[in-house]
């Protein structure tokens, strides 16, 4: 002891030394040629389950689909920095695509010489195994909707299955591994002869009192117990099990997911399974007719299909990397196989993702920055503080409170347009009082969007009068709405609340980012003053505030929505019965059908009249409240070229070069 | 040998001693110790500082401010620093008070109803009144304060009118007065300081106390747990309890019991920061507990707990008290340190940490609009200091042996 | 040799409080997580029921509560804290592996920050008692106390950053951009050691010993570090403890707001997101890691203080 005692100022000086080494020792990176700021952390690189703009910026770099948006050629002469410039789907892993007479048959050719990263080509089968992977069920995808236009796409995600359908059934215990759904386990192919049912749970009966959820699990339940009886066609043996035993060809299997549950027969007798769903070779609408031609079918004539391929939901992975690493291991830079411009080097979780360029990319020529870093920033102000400090070359989110200012100090840094994009309040209508139109009027007319563009957004914001943003071409939208205080508490008056008397207070749910906060602070004292009703506030984290809407259990919750593809109807179509983006609780039959019937239209201007129609019911049904229009904003440095503005605010990397030279040096910035 | 009697002469002794002692000033503890605190500038500046900053806060609603609420959103008013524009509340007395007159005549006729009346009846009145309440201009400006609030304000428009101090701390993003939110802030900061501290000093104190008169294998293993805790890295612990407390079917299940966010905060945060204080407690009852005072309760027939909160706690105080004025800075700064997670109180209600929080938001490169966070922060700071030199005063004014080094 | 085993039977007593500790968080946290409404899994989008039950399947979600607690406890004590529920890439010791060694090398830089200027502050005001400096010290140490850490960073961004051009704004790679996350996570320890330090040098220089090594005609400065600073370091060595708490707390301040992607942000956005097993993987390791800090400072201090026995 007393040796140590001495010694220990000694040692802990060299722990302290030699700990100081090791902090040190982590070695500086190499510059990127180009560094942008990609908001959050992304969830997922996985282009068949992420969602969200970060996603989207990193995996259009990293993957391709059959098409591509992009300018057309010339744009950079045709355009001026302060203009949208149109993007059109473009030849990209198909080089080009014929559409038949009715709309319905979509069929691509494939490009040659398209490969993956690892050499392989890219062929027609590699979508059609993509989209079944996305449309398979245990998949989760969020987006798998985007394929929903397909035949039997529907069907195939949500596992429905009918008599006399044809199925394939994968038998449980064949897996490789049993948390991977693929490699799928042995399969097997054929007729649904009969489907065997036990009673229905009690939930389900029609005066049941049980909520949504119950149902809906009691329902999953008694699926679980159904007993098929499936006259087998062919037998699909595994990688690891190449020999199935018992079943054979032309026999049949009665089969159940839950036999346990399987009250009705014998339980001993039955294959227990995983999946029974639609046969995808025979029932959904894509088929690799060859490596080279991939024909899809769709339900009905979409006339922004074309926008959806080259939308990143629907790109390819590859099959062979997805198979041998299995999600989510194959995904890491050191296992990830892809076919875009870019791979990736390495991602350090918050922190960056660094891309290199493709050498393998079938337009390898255009491709000019070689490294990239995708700079995960949580916080607006960091963010700038990095940009000023020459840390980053693009910044894509700013503090608000600072953008007046900052287009002030810095104009040709800071291009901005119009964008497709539409701030707005969800309403439930399934809440008392808030079920009332009126009600839902009343508060629509009683938003000073004005103010809230001047005082609070203050980036060149346009009050939102209806829905969709103006800049669709060929779109005329219905009479909107303008502030109206009077009329709004005249509204409320006939609704039976004058000045709010009895109306139940209202809660606006917003997610902690940006100027949620601010503009719902705003909107609260409005209400107040002009119709008097209370209104209280309720800022939650990104999870909670998805989870809320989803389950109804809000009053009225801030959204935004970006246009997926340039058409009205994106901003339409979510807001019908059926449709998962909804979540207002708001039903209306003559919307829906305005919508279905505005799918089908081959007139495009018939199309657009329909959709107008449409427009109209839900502004005067007011499900929803929309506040205004966006317009993009980004700082990007004046060395970066190729960048430009659009309406969807997405930029391609491949079209980015960096000048030093031709820019003027010492870029503003105190 | 015989028991004497006390004779004649030892009873006038005893006479004697009893005067002589009636005539001597007893120096209590606290008595010798307030002198030396008095000593202590700094301490008493703090002192006085704190008090004065208490009465103003509890009276904050009395004080001609502006409303901590009210948005003057155009665009003069949104960022505007520090001037003297002259500014009045946004009503008119007269509306206020024939609402007022209204509210009176429904909330009358309420009364009136005779028991056997319809319940449609009865339930409109009640509408009426509720709608003629909420459009009240205090309810408006002042987000449905409390009876006392209440009166207080009306206090202050009966005095003032509708005169307010300008905005010498300059105005916030929507354009509200950054002076009326420092101090309705403060209510809220000092409260959860104070509530926090005092539930850790209920907590700390009876466990502290428990363990050390105890002692034994009691002692032993409500120490060890105390060790336990120790090592739960907390601060991890209560933003998982928050985030899980602020979910809605929860939250709302607790506020059927009328505990709201800023309950659960003091409650929890008061939880954490009882440790230190335990195991100070339970070192100084210890040395205590076999003093000849306690034996004399105990035989007087006093049972543990009485000895414990009677006598033992009582002498403990000073100690107590000095970790208490460290510990509320502490709590103080982990409200700010949760409202920058934005997991502090909610809007509209307003906090020092809240307020620092918008305000670091807008110091950037490109502007800074100082007023936002230096006036909160010097609040803030102010407090903390004076908190940290009483404290200091008080260990040396309580503990001789430090001061009279 | 019963020198030696004495120490060793004290290491695994507190090995067994802290596996205990271990145990009685992993409960809590448990206990946490399965009781918030609609369970830990909450889909964010309505998805079909069938395939919300592969989910749960996947995450064990359809297992008795009791068996859950079981197997997942049984994974841990195997290292594996299973993947990530937000990060979907990941799973979570990758997660923690890769922010941990960033929090620890911006731990390391803050600890010794704080140590240096803490007790050069503190032996500087106590050999100049009362004098400007002293006051100085002491005013810049109750200012690094009574500001809140994210105001002090936001504040020296500014001032370091973009008035005097000195360092890197945030990130994570070079030294640079360590130096003044770390300062601004060391100020309020630097202070406090500093006060610690002050208090300490007073006592011990009115102590005998120092009085007879000045009387010896030894240089002040000799006395001063040789013999009066040995004495009065000791309550700093016992804050060591609660400094590296305090240091874990602040670096998920200073690793947000300087974008540092170490386990703190992490652990925010986890705790934030509801990215549970995340979030259980962090408060494990942490109170692993404080426990571990505990034991070594108890054992430094029972070393260089010969008065002070380890029970």
């Amino acid at each position: 002891m007393p040796f140590l005692r001495k010694a220990f100022p000694y040692l802990a000086i060299a722990l302290g030394l030699a700990s100081l080494a090791w902090a040190v020792s982590f070695g500086t990176l190499p510059k990127a040629d180009f560094t942008f700021d990609n908001g959050n952390e992304i969830r997922t690189a996985d282009p068949s389950k992420a969602t969200g703009q970060p996603e989207n910026r990193v995996i259009n770099a990293l993957f391709e689909g059959l098409l591509r948006s992009l300018p057309d050629e010339g744009w950079e002469r045709k355009y001026g920095p302060g203009e949208n410039v149109p993007m059109t789907p473009q030849g990209a892993m198909a080089e080009s695509f014929d559409v038949s007479e009715d709309g319905r048959v979509y069929t691509f050719h494939m490009r040659k010489g398209a490969q993956w990263s690892n050499g392989d080509p890219v062929t027609a089968v590699d979508f059609a195994w993509s989209w079944r992977r996305m449309l398979h069920p245990e998949t989760a995808s969020e987006y798998a909707y985007q394929l929903y236009y397909l035949v039997g796409a529907e069907g195939y995600n949500t596992a429905v299955v009918q008599e006399g359908g044809l199925v394939e059934v994968e038998l449980d215990g064949t897996r490789r591994d049993k948390l991977q759904a693929f490699p799928r386990g042995t399969i097997v192919r054929g007729k649904v002869l009969t489907i065997t049912k036990p009673p229905e749970p009690p939930e389900l009966a029609k005066d049941s009192k049980a909520n949504a959820e119950a149902k809906s699990k009691a329902e999953a339940t008694w699926k679980e117990s159904w007993v098929y009886e499936v006259e087998v066609a062919s037998v699909e043996p595994s990688a690891e099990d190449p020999d199935p035993k018992q079943i054979s060809t032309g026999g049949k299997i009665v089969c159940c997911i839950d036999p346990a549950k399987a009250k009705s027969v014998d339980a001993g007798s039955l294959v227990k399974i995983l999946h029974i769903l639609p046969d995808f070779e025979e029932t959904v609408g894509v088929k690799a007719e060859s490596p080279e031609k991939l024909v899809v079918t769709l339900k009905s004539r979409t006339a922004y299909f074309d926008e959806l391929v080259a939308f990143y939901p629907l790109y390819p992975v590859n099959r062979k990397c997805v198979e041998e690493h299995g999600s989510p291991n194959w995904t890491k830079p050191e296992n990830l196989v892809c076919n875009g411009p870019y791979t990736m080097q390495f991602r350090r979780i918050r922190d960056r993702i660094r891309l290199v360029k493709n050498p393998k990319y079938w337009d390898e020529q255009q491709v000019q920055l070689q490294v990239i870093d995708a700079m995960a920033v949580k916080s607006e102000t960091t963010t700038l503080n990095m940009y000023l400090n020459d840390q980053i070359d693009w910044a894509t989110q700013l503090p608000p409170p600072m953008i007046p200012k900052l287009k002030q100090i810095m104009p040709k840094e800071f291009p901005s347009a119009p964008m497709l994009t539409v701030y707005l309040y969800r309403v439930n209508v399934t809440k008392p009082g808030l079920d009332n139109a009126k009600v839902r009027r009343a508060l629509n007319l009683a938003i000073d969007k004005k103010n809230i563009c001047e005082i609070i957004t203050r980036a060149g914001e346009v009050p939102a009068t209806s829905v969709v943003p103006p800049g669709l071409a060929g779109y005329t939208p219905p009479p909107g709405t303008q502030y109206d205080p009077k009329l709004a508490s005249k509204l409320l008056e006939e609704a039976g609340f004058p000045s709010g008397r009895g109306l139940p207070p209202i809660e606006i749910v917003y997610n902690e980012l940006d100027a949620h906060r601010t503009i719902a602070e705003r909107i609260q004292q409005m209400w107040r003053e002009n119709l008097g009703i209370g209104v209280q506030l309720r800022g939650v984290e990104w999870g909670t505030y998805l989870d809320l809407q989803n389950k109804l259990d809000y009053h009225v919750a801030r959204a935004g929505w970006i246009a997926d593809y340039p058409d009205p109807n994106t901003f339409l179509d979510m807001w019908t019965s059926s449709s998962q983006q909804n979540q207002t609780g708001w039903k209306n039959k003559d919307f829906d059908a305005l919508i279905e019937k505005a799918g089908t239209e081959p007139d495009r201007k018939k199309r657009m009249e329909l959709l107008r129609d449409a427009e109209a019911i839900l502004i005067e049904e007011s499900p929803i409240l929309p506040i205004y229009w966006y317009v993009s904003k980004n700082l990007v440095k004046p060395h970066v070229k190729g960048w430009f503005l659009n309406s969807q605010d997405t930029h391609p990397l491949t079209l980015l070069r960096v000048d030093h030279e031709n820019s003027p040096i010492g870029s503003a910035g105190p | 040998m015989a028991v004497s009697t006390p004779t004649q002469q030892d009873l006038s002794r005893y006479e004697l001693l009893l005067q002589e002692a009636a005539q001597i000033r007893g120096v209590s503890l606290w008595m010798d110790a307030w002198r030396r605190l008095r000593k202590n500038w700094a301490a008493m500046i703090s002192l006085w500082f704190l008090v004065a900053l208490v009465i103003t806060a509890f009276f904050t609603p009395f004080l001609p401010l502006q409303s901590p609420q009210f948005q003057l959103a155009d665009k003069e008013h949104k960022y505007q620093p520090p001037n003297l524009e002259r500014i009045e509340l946004n009503f008119q007395l007269e509306d206020a008070k024939q609402l007022e007159r209204e509210a009176a005549e429904l909330a009358a006729r309420l009364r009136r109803l005779p028991a056997d009346a319809p319940e449609k009846e009865r339930a409109d009145l009640r509408l009426d009144l509720a709608a003629k309440r909420r459009d009240h201009p205090f309810n408006r400006l002042w987000n449905e304060p409390g009876m006392l609030t209440s009166a207080m304000i009306r206090a202050r428009v009966a005095i003032f009118g509708r005169w307010c101090i300008p905005s010498i701390c300059g105005r916030d993003e929507l354009g509200r007065d950054v002076l009326a939110r420092v101090f309705w802030g403060a209510r809220v900061s000092l409260i959860v300081g104070a509530l926090a501290a005092l539930v850790s000093l209920v907590i700390g104190v009876s466990y502290g106390a428990s363990a050390g008169y105890l002692g034994g294998w009691v002692d032993a293993a409500m120490m060890r747990f105390v060790d336990v805790l120790y090592s739960i890295p907390f601060i991890f612990v209560v933003i998982f309890l928050i985030t899980f407390l602020s979910e809605e079917t929860t939250r709302n299940r607790l506020a059927a019991w009328g505990i709201d966010q800023i309950a659960i905060f003091y409650i929890v945060i008061g939880a954490i920061y009882w440790l230190t204080m335990a195991r100070v407690v339970r070192g100084q009852i210890i040395s205590l507990k076999h003093e000849q005072f306690v034996d004399a309760a105990r035989t007087g027939g006093a049972g543990s707990g009485r000895i414990i909160f009677r006598h033992l706690i009582p002498n403990v105080m000073g100690i107590v008290i000095v970790y208490l004025t460290l510990t509320i800075p502490s709590v103080m700064l982990f409200e700010a340190f949760l409202s920058y997670l934005g997991l502090g109180v909610k809007p509209p209600d307003v906090s020092w940490g809240l307020l620092m929080n918008e305000g670091i938001k807008v110091i950037t490169p490109v502007a800074i609009f100082w007023w936002l966070v230096l006036f909160p922060g010097l609040a803030l700071a102010m407090t903390l200091f004076a908190l940290n030199f009483l404290g200091d005063g008080l260990r040396d004014a309580l503990d001789p042996k430090m001061t009279n080094r | 040799m019963k020198g030696l085993l004495a120490p060793l039977i004290i290491l695994a007593k507190r090995a067994a409080w802290t596996l205990l500790t271990l145990w009685l968080v992993y409960t809590i946290s448990f206990a946490l997580m399965w009781s918030v409404p609609g369970g830990p899994f909450k889909s964010e989008k309505k998805i079909p029921e069938a395939i919300k039950r592969n989910i749960e399947a996947k995450f064990h979600f359809n297992d008795p509560v009791w068996k859950q607690y079981l197997d997942y406890m049984w994974d841990i004590c195997h290292f594996d804290f299973r993947a990530s529920f937000k990060l979907e890439d990941f799973t979570v010791n990758e997660v923690i592996s890769q922010g941990f060694p960033v929090s620890a090398s911006l731990g390391i830089f803050a600890l010794l920050f704080a140590l240096l200027f803490g007790t050069t502050a503190g032996v500087i005001s106590a050999s100049r008692r009362n004098s400007v400096i002293d006051v100085a010290f002491m005013g810049l140490a109750t200012i690094g106390i009574a500001i809140p850490n994210f105001v002090l960073a936001g504040i020296s961004i500014i001032v370091v950053v973009f008035w005097l051009h000195l360092l890197p704004a945030s990130g994570w790679g070079t030294i640079q951009q360590i130096l003044l996350p770390a300062l601004c996570l060391s100020a309020p320890f630097a202070a406090y050691i500093a006060r610690l330090t002050r208090a300490g040098m007073l006592e011990v220089l009115n102590l005998d010993y120092i009085r007879t090594a000045y009387a010896k005609g030894l240089l002040p400065r000799n006395v001063v570090i040789r013999h009066a600073l040995r004495g009065a370091l000791l309550p700093v060595v016992s804050y060591l403890g609660p400094a590296t708490a305090g240091i874990l707390t602040g670096s998920l301040v200073v690793e947000r707001l300087f974008n540092i992607p170490g386990s703190g942000s992490h652990f925010i956005e986890a705790a934030l997101g509801q990215d549970y097993t995340l979030e259980m993987g962090m408060v494990l390791v942490y109170t692993l890691l404080l426990s571990v800090m505990n034991t070594l400072v108890d054992f430094s201090y029972a070393v260089i203080d010969p008065r002070v026995k380890l029970e």
